[in-house]
């Protein structure tokens, strides 16, 4: 009973809103309020209900009805009075003139998030540029010449020596032979990759990586930084796991996996029903990076993380082409 | 890579389930992408006994068949030709997963359903080997041998009860490309020992010395060649178990000696080969480097041409295989084979990987030389690959081994301080706890003192050189997943914080002004790539002619961006873009940074109408002044008055009616309408206009720093003026003149219309300003300012021969 005499507030709340003219209200009153209404419906009801029950649903009742009665009488007021006005001849439901709307591209909007999120935390941005050296890109960050993890970025070649950046972890290496530690840099920038272009591999795409060398930094640490990231950026619930992986320019180094956000981890198409998604690389700045920068590895460790920008927009916006990313289409940009 | 749970089991005894040993083996960095448990893989596939074949009453080519699968007798309707009763075959179930569709050109799976066949009924279908994915025949059913007994489960009839793991193994971890390699990592997860079966041979009284001569020239290369000869070889197929295992892990059987090679291979991560002794001429092994040139045809068929880097074997005469790639056709094993060479050697990882890369040819064998290949293997490699072929052909195995190790690796040690393993790790192990934890890893402290251990690594874990790669190892072992997760830590604010970067201002202020951000490709096809410069950046190795040549400007990306929208039904575009273009400073691209130029640009484009059609106002089309306008505010707003626009006289094919922008003094960029005969080039035939900024001079004139400038005290006071000039006349110079008469009480001016028509006569425009005097002082009075207004009017009319027009 005190069910249906909520049930029948809240029809009413609803219905007397909705009347946009003294007509349409009239109807809501006989609905409700006349005799044969649904509120004189529930005090007939009342008849029917154990004694024990009955002060208290009388009492639930009784205010409904005066609240409805109420509501009514301010409605009523309200829907004349605008209608007493007289007419203007201004047709008040003409569409305002339209104004174009600006929008930031999906993956700026991406990145920025995730700008906004490290900047929080005390990291600045840093660029560099996107034609390299060999040195930057592959020697500084520890990958020997003709080894194999070469292999793991297939390379855009310029001239001897002179490539297309592979990551954006050569502003790394730049960033620290600009300053001494302490140094909290994040590095947001277009990289390429020679590969075949389809859906889902394109010959660029964006990187965000980060950067954290000072006294004392630890692997405890660089998981306590991508977790609080993880929670800002994909919500307080996902669940993450770290597995051993390896990059030449960290050691040891962590591939980062979030519990999948849409499925929460039961197994779905986007997680390719394993119920995780590797989110980002990360691992503890070799010592041979911070050698080639001239820095004391016995005083200072870091740790850096990178992750494409691209396939966390995928995610997030259920973009299954990347090629959508810069085709441009003005449609799918005013999504965002 | 594949692994096989039934053989790791031959090296490490494993109680684990398949799911959780792919989990435990992920969890210490040997990622498993799946696995495929075989026992599962042909449920609702039974072996089935042909009870009868009718023809079907309705279609010549297909037979109506009665088929016993153990528990019922089923009907199924066969359109194979050689399906005839009292055949065991293979049966799929309803519900069954058919691997393979003959009928669909990719051969892609499909469900069975109960079917209805030319108006009968069929419970089941008779499969192909090509349907069971067992092999490429496709015309007929497979028949079983006649002992299958009906009802029995088809894995099962198969002997299927493996499960194959796929495994992505880093680039570091050559070790891990072989059976023996993910055992010792389960010894890590489980504590259990895992080990190489013992080689056994019955060696013959013949010194295989005498029969054999081998010599390494370039040491360097060849770290080690280790070998065995075998006589009395019959080469036959292997035993059935070991095509089947190396059929598990992806290899085709060939014969039992390539087989065993291959089989060795998979067990212990040392690639092997088999020489045809016969064919050696002088029986002898010759490491050294080709001729710059030479030519030498591998055993894929295919002829290769060599350089003076390319490590060879040769025997006394000439080359007989790349090392550690590919053997040659010339010495191959084949069918009148009797005696056997054995080479087992190690080979430096770069010089494989140049030449791999070289000839593009990548093999099971380079990638594991290119990785690193355990010194100490080859020996036990070659005999181990010996017994088999002993075993399988009852071969004679010479006594010995050739094994010829110039420079014999010492053992390495490795020293790892307590103290510093938890300062990298922010754990708090205890040295014995670390000792305990690379027990597993069969790294054994071969000294300590109180702080510090030093470690004896196994020779196969070559990638363990120095302290971070213990450490590293001590994390793996220990797990990522108990080391802490911290969630607080120190942030040094000794430095100030760049924040602000004028690329976001301009984002949020163009969004503000209701353009639409694109992002296009800064890799180009060379007609875009050169559109707007001479030189371009190209790249040497292109993946695509669509992708080669690097954006020498924003422009060719917006044009296409519009083509598509356009094509789309999108006109009214109101575009930016923030990117970099790239250029050759000199002529030629060069090995140093400083060949080239690249610089972050804005790109603004307008196109088609200013507004979209709408009721109460006229909608017009966009024109320059739209667009000037536009870069104007943003200017404005940016660099306050450091800007100006210079005008060209001369318009070029590429943009009509341009401005050039200076902020500073310096050129930053230029605005105008695209070419028609551009435009056209992209499919557009409306006006499209754009403006192309460089951001580093908008950095330049960015003004951060602003100091008030107090509010006037007195009322300004405003005059309209119009004058009559020729349509020559240019607004900037008689804006100019006003200017220079109105000097500093002159705080506004603004154009408010302009007029050309009957009432001033032909050859005649009028222009109409809106002036606004600000004195500072004091107020002003009318005549004060009707002689100002007398000066301007005379000096305009003086030096731009202009009327003042009564208004
Ligand atoms: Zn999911």
């Amino acid at each position: 009973m005190t069910e249906k005499i909520n049930q029948v507030r809240v029809a009413f709340d609803i219905e007397v809103s909705k009347a946009v003219n003294v007509d349409e209200l009239e109807q809501v009153r006989v609905k409700f309020l006349s005799r044969n209404g649904a509120i004189a419906q529930l005090f007939e009801d009342m008849k029917s209900v154990p004694v024990s029950e009955k002060p208290a649903l009388g009492k639930l009742l009784n205010a409904l009805k005066n609240d409805a009665q109420v509501a009514f009488d301010e409605r009523k007021k309200t829907l004349s009075q605008s209608q007493e006005k007289p007419t203007s001849s201004i047709d008040l439901t003409l569409p305002g003139r339209p104004k174009p709307i600006g929008t930031k591209h999906p993956l700026t909007q991406t990145m920025d998030e995730i700008k906004k999120i490290f900047m929080t935390m005390g990291f600045s941005v840093a660029t560099g540029p996107e034609i390299e050296t060999d040195y930057y890109n592959f020697g500084a960050l520890n990958f020997p010449p003709e080894h194999p993890a070469r292999d793991m970025q297939d390379t855009f070649f310029i001239a001897k020596d002179v490539l297309l950046r592979t990551h954006t972890s050569p502003v790394q290496i730049r960033t620290m032979e600009q300053q001494k530690p302490p140094v909290r840099e994040i590095m947001p920038g277009r990289v390429y990759r020679n590969e075949a272009v389809s859906a889902r591999s394109l010959v660029s795409f964006h990187q965000i990586e980060g950067l954290c060398v000072d006294r004392g930094v630890t692997f405890s640490d660089l998981k306590g930084t991508l977790v609080a990231f993880a929670h800002q950026f994909y919500g307080k619930d996902v669940r993450f796991k770290f597995r051993p992986t390896f990059f030449p320019f960290t050691e040891p180094s962590a591939d980062m996996y979030i519990s999948c956000f849409l499925c929460k981890g039961k197994g779905c198409r986007m997680c390719k029903f394993v119920g995780w998604l590797e989110i980002m690389g990360s691992g503890m700045v070799h010592p041979h990076v911070l050698q080639n920068v001239g820095y004391d590895t016995e005083e200072y460790t870091g740790f850096a993380f990178g992750m494409g920008i691209e396939r966390i927009a995928c995610l997030r916006y259920g973009v299954d082409d990347l090629r959508l990313f810069y085709e441009n289409d003005v449609r799918f940009l005013q999504q965002f | 890579m594949k692994i096989s749970h039934n053989w790791l089991k031959e090296y490490i005894n494993i109680s684990l389930k398949p799911a959780t040993l792919a989990e435990n083996l992920s969890k210490v960095g040997l990622e498993v992408g799946g696995y495929e448990d075989l026992a599962v893989k042909y449920e609702m596939f039974v072996v089935g006994e042909v009870l009868e074949r009718a023809k079907h009453p309705n279609a010549d080519r297909l037979s109506l068949c009665k088929v016993n699968v153990g528990s019922e007798v089923l009907d199924i309707v066969c359109g194979a030709p050689n399906v005839t009763a009292g055949q065991k075959v293979p049966i799929a179930l309803v519900g069954a997963t058919i691997p393979r569709n003959q009928h669909d050109p990719e051969g892609k799976s499909f469900a069975l359903e109960r079917a209805h066949i030319r108006g009968i009924q069929s419970n089941g279908m008779i499969c192909s080997a090509y349907e069971l994915g067992l092999g490429d025949d496709a015309d007929g059913i497979l028949v079983l041998k006649q002992s299958a007994k009906p009802g029995t489960p088809f894995s099962k009839f198969l002997g299927l009860s493996d499960v194959l793991y796929d495994m992505e193994v880093t680039a570091n971890r050559g070790d891990w490309l072989s059976h023996i390699g993910v055992a010792r990592e389960i010894q890590m997860i489980t504590g259990k020992k895992a080990s190489l079966p013992r080689a056994r041979i019955k060696e013959s009284a013949t010194l295989a010395k005498k029969h054999a001569a081998i010599r390494i020239l370039d040491k360097q290369k060849c770290r080690r060649y280790s070998s065995r000869v075998l006589k009395n070889v019959k080469l036959r197929p292997s035993p059935q178990w070991m095509q089947d295992r190396l059929q598990s892990v992806g290899l085709r059987p060939i014969n039992n000696i390539v087989d065993v090679t291959n089989y060795v291979l998979m067990e212990t991560g040392q690639p092997l080969h088999a020489f045809d002794y016969d064919t050696l001429a002088g029986h002898a092994i010759v490491v050294k480097c080709a001729e710059e040139g030479e030519k030498f045809t591998t055993l894929d068929g295919k002829e290769r041409i060599l350089r003076s880097d390319t490590l060879m074997i040769c025997d006394g005469e000439k080359p007989v295989a790349i090392a550690g790639v590919m053997g040659g056709a010339n010495t191959e094993i084949s069918e009148g084979t009797t005696t056997v060479l054995i080479e087992s050697a190690n080979f430096d990882p770069s010089s494989v990987r140049r030449t791999s890369k070289y000839l593009g040819l990548s093999t099971d064998a380079s990638q594991r030389f290119e990785r690193g290949v355990d010194i100490e293997m080859t020996l036990y490699a070659a005999n181990r690959a010996a017994e088999l072929i002993q075993e399988f052909t009852g071969a004679e195995v010479l006594k010995g081994s050739i094994d010829i190790y110039p420079k014999k690796a010492r053992p390495t040690f490795v020293s790892l301080r307590v103290k510093r393993t938890n300062k990298v790790l922010g754990t708090s192990l205890s040295k014995q706890e670390i000792i305990s934890l690379l027990g597993r890893l069969e790294l054994t402290p071969a000294a300590q003192t109180k702080e510090t251990v030093k470690f004896r690594v196994p020779s196969f874990r070559y990638d363990i050189v120095e302290e971070i790669d213990l450490i590293e190892e001590v994390a793996r072992a220990y797990g990522y997943d108990n080391i802490e997760t911290k969630t607080r830590m120190t942030v040094d604010f000794s430095k100030p914080l760049r924040t602000n970067s004028l690329q976001d201002e301009i984002r949020n202020y163009m969004i503000g002004a209701g353009f639409n951000e694109v992002l296009t490709y800064s890799l180009q096809d060379r007609m875009k790539g050169h559109l707007m410069a001479d030189k371009a950046v190209e790249v040497l190795n292109p993946v695509s002619a669509e992708a080669s040549v690097l954006r020498t400007s924003l422009v060719p990306g917006a044009l296409t961006v519009v083509q598509h929208n356009r094509s789309h039904g999108q006109r009214d575009l109101r575009l930016f873009e923030i990117g970099s273009v790239f250029g050759l400073r000199g002529e030629q691209p060069g090995s140093t940074l400083d060949a080239y130029v690249e610089e972050e640009r804005l790109l603004v484009l307008l196109s088609g109408n200013v507004i979209s059609a709408q009721y109460g106002s006229e909608h017009r089309a966009t024109d320059l002044f739209d667009l000037k306008g536009e870069v104007q505010a943003l200017l404005s707003k940016f660099c306050l008055d450091k800007y100006r626009f210079i005008y060209y006289d001369s318009a070029s094919a590429l943009i009509e009616s341009a401005l050039a922008v200076e902020i500073n003094g310096t050129y930053a960029g230029f605005l105008g309408e695209v070419g028609k005969s551009i435009a056209q080039g992209f499919d557009i035939d409306g006006a499209l206009f754009v403006c192309e900024l460089r951001v580093a001079d908008l950095q330049g004139g960015w003004t951060t720093e602003k100091k008030l400038i107090p509010l006037p005290r007195f009322p300004s006071v405003r005059r309209d003026l119009a004058f009559v000039v020729n349509t020559g006349m240019q607004h900037e110079t008689v804006a100019r003149a006003i200017r220079e008469a109105g000097g500093t009480l002159l705080t506004n001016l603004v154009l408010f219309d302009l007029y050309a028509g009957d009432q001033i006569g032909a050859g005649n425009k009028s222009l109409a300003y809106s002036l606004e005097f600000q004195p500072l002082d004091r107020t002003l009075t009318d005549r004060e300012i009707d002689a100002e207004v007398l000066r301007i009017v005379k000096h305009v009319e003086a030096t731009c021969n202009a009327k003042l027009r009564a208004l």
